[in-house]
């Protein structure tokens, strides 16, 4: 067994060119492990988190009845006087912020957009003193200025106002359906362009104030939704079941982000589906390049393997010597790969790559707008570093099989 | 001590059917020194094959120290070469990674020996071929003539009854190949070791005890030299 491991090991450092070629593939394999699976963790991580920041909040108050109707936006399935229960929800230490989402039609006119035209919209009025408590619009402002209460103004996403080609101080007209029924319109100024990274959001922002819309609207002190944050590590189930308990309202429903991004959270994991076949992949392609290198090592060996094998050397103890072998390529690969792996890290997570040509058009569900970073995670060098050892030890025994099918003296006499 | 009897071995070359032994039948006792001889092709390195269980035989029988090893399977066969032969090839076969001192100790290590008892017997069995003070030396600095001594050296170290040497000398210049033998003879002599090589030189022959001439696969003739 020492006598094995020692020819195994002499035969690494014969063979030293193969050796790191070989070493040197797995390494790149394992570095684009580490690295694939870092930029996967770190979309996931802050497509969650922009989810949260731009969308869903942590927790969402509704009617009971709204979430079933709740693409149709009513506006008379609402939440009745919500600023009693902002405020008991607040004494209770939450932050929360109302909210008013209505569809509409935004009418654009020729004087500010150069030719008339509409399209259908969806506004998100907000609260623009307590939003900024549970959302971050405010951090996203690239143009003019944040919304004021009670204003006749309206924020709009940077990807819509590029598509619109609406500018600060132009005006633009709401038409939609008031709290009964009735037909409303509003002139708003755009007083703000917001570049919001979840691209989700960026694609048809628009925001104004609740007061002015709850005006326009004859809300009568209701709002549609109320919006939670909770602390990263709070317990969202548990802390829903407090919430719902606090309103004590057997009319309103409290959902969690999760309730609220169900579809998120199933393209999600159809994308985890997506990215283990790349990691998978990734082995593959490793693994086919050691074993043909371990093929190629062996059959330049054939007739050493045959006069072993003619002194009686068994083929476990054979088959042994080049797993010895390709276990040693293995380590080191892995070593540089992890090294390599870690290194290309601290440029995924801290620079990252911009995607942002592809994402503006396509949808991947990912709420990230361009800038893809990684995110570090130990347990994957840790198990890149065993896999690549494992693997390759394990792809050697291919080629070690096929020579010793052959017979000793066809090993001797090539 | 070794015993063929009316083996048969036949070749699939392809489409065609290559008879390379046809019925070879011999007796090899303990301690001689004997030259399977012949042209090309005839059939020697089969014979040896045969003798040395790396091959299987289509027809006959061959026994070894009584024990009929044509009918061994692979894994007894392997322990039966192990236990019992010592092997030297036209070609060397040492293993480059190796100094000359682990390429005998090698041989050892597959048998249950004392590490104390490979140190002692590896470094007597390479003094005893003539390459003292070379121990450390990998196979690329040594000339072809040590070379195939570090393999004598191989074949004997575990003290085999039998050596068998396929062409031990074909790959030598002559002064150097007789060297080779006149060592051989001398182990044959001094530890009653029992060699059978095989060689188409007919300067080979000189120091054989017995040359069994082989033609076509078939024993032409079998004589005794002294
Ligand atoms: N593996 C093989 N396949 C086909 N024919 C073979 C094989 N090995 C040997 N032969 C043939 O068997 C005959 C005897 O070969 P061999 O024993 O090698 O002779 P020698 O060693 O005397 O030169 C030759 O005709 C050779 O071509
Ligand atoms: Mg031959």
């Amino acid at each position: 067994m020492k006598f094995l491991i020692s020819l195994a090991f002499k035969n690494l450092t014969r063979y030293r060119r193969r050796t790191l070629i070989t070493a040197g593939a797995i390494a790149i394999g394992i570095m684009m492990f580490i690295m694939v699976d870092s930029m996967l963790r770190g979309a996931e991580y802050e497509s969650v988190r922009n989810l949260k920041w731009y969308e869903t909040a942590s927790a969402r108050i509704y009617n009971s009845e709204y979430w079933e109707k709740r693409y149709q936006m009513p506006l008379d399935i609402n939440i009745p006087d919500y600023k009693e229960k902002v405020q008991k929800l607040e004494k209770n230490g939450y932050k929360v912020t109302p909210r008013i989402s209505f569809s509409g039609e935004l009418i654009l006119n020729v004087i500010d957009f150069g030719e008339d035209g509409s399209m259908s919209i969806k506004v998100t009025a907000i609260d623009p003193q307590k939003d900024s408590d549970v959302f971050h619009f405010n951090d996203t402002l690239v143009e003019g200025r944040f919304l004021k209460p009670g204003e006749d103004g309206i924020l709009i996403g940077s990807w819509l106002a590029e598509d619109i080609g609406a500018k600060i101080g132009a005006w633009v007209t709401i038409v939609t359906r008031g709290n009964g029924g009735f037909y409303q319109s509003m002139d708003l100024e755009i007083v703000g362009i917001l570049n919001c990274p979840n691209p989700i959001v960026n694609r048809n922002l628009l925001m104004m104030p609740i007061s002015t819309a709850s005006d326009y609207l004859e809300m009568e002190g209701a709002a549609t939704e109320i919006n939670i944050k909770l602390t990263d590590n709070a317990n969202v189930k548990a802390e829903t079941a407090v919430i719902k308990s606090l309103i004590g309202n057997n009319n309103l429903s409290v959902y969690s982000w999760e309730d609220l991004a169900f579809d998120f959270l199933a393209v999600l994991e159809a994308d985890r589906g997506g990215s283990n076949m790349i990691l998978i992949l990734i082995f593959i392609i490793a693994a086919v390049g050691i074993s043909n290198t371990m093929l190629m090592a062996i059959f330049e060996r054939t007739r050493e393997l045959g006069m072993m094998r003619t002194l009686g050397m068994s083929d476990s103890a054979i088959r042994l010597t080049f797993m010895f072998e390709a276990m040693g390529i293995g380590i080191i690969g892995s070593i540089m790969g992890v090294i390599l792996g870690i290194c290309i890290n601290f440029y995924v997570v801290n620079v990252g790559f911009d995607f942002g040509f592809m994402l503006r058009d396509i949808d991947i569900g990912y709420r990230i707008q361009s800038v893809m970073r990684g995110a570090w995670n130990f347990d994957t060098a840790v198990i890149a570093f065993f896999a690549g050892i494992i693997i390759t030890t394990i792809v050697a025994l291919l080629p070690t099989r096929r020579a010793l099918r052959m017979d000793i003296p066809s090993c001797l006499r090539s | 001590m070794i015993k063929i009897d009316k083996v048969i071995k036949n070749y699939q070359n392809g489409e065609t059917e290559v008879k390379a032994l046809r019925g070879v039948s011999l007796e090899i006792q303990k301690g001689e020194f004997t030259s399977i001889a012949g042209p090309s092709g005839s059939g020697k390195t089969t014979l040896l094959n045969l003798i040395g269980c790396i091959d299987k035989l289509d027809l006959g029988e061959i026994s070894i120290k009584g024990e009929k090893v044509s009918s061994m399977n692979k894994k007894e066969k392997t322990s039966f070469r192990r236990q019992n032969l010592g092997f030297i090839f036209q070609t060397y076969n040492l293993i480059p990674v190796l100094s000359a001192y682990e390429n005998v100790a090698f041989v050892l290590s597959l048998l249950d020996v004392s590490e104390k008892d490979v140190h002692t017997r590896t470094m007597n069995v390479l003094k005893e071929v003539g390459l003292e003070g070379m121990e450390d030396r990998k196979p690329a600095k040594l000339s072809g003539g040590q070379q195939q001594r570090v393999a004598i050296a191989r074949a004997l170290v575990k003290d085999p009854e039998i050596v068998l040497a396929d062409e031990p000398t074909a790959n030598l210049d002559s002064t150097t190949g007789e060297d080779i033998l006149k060592l051989m003879k001398s182990m044959n002599e001094k530890l009653g070791t029992t060699f059978i090589f095989s060689t188409h030189d007919p300067m080979v022959m000189d120091y054989a005890g017995r040359i069994v001439l082989l033609h076509d696969g078939l024993i032409k003739s079998d004589k005794n030299r002294r």
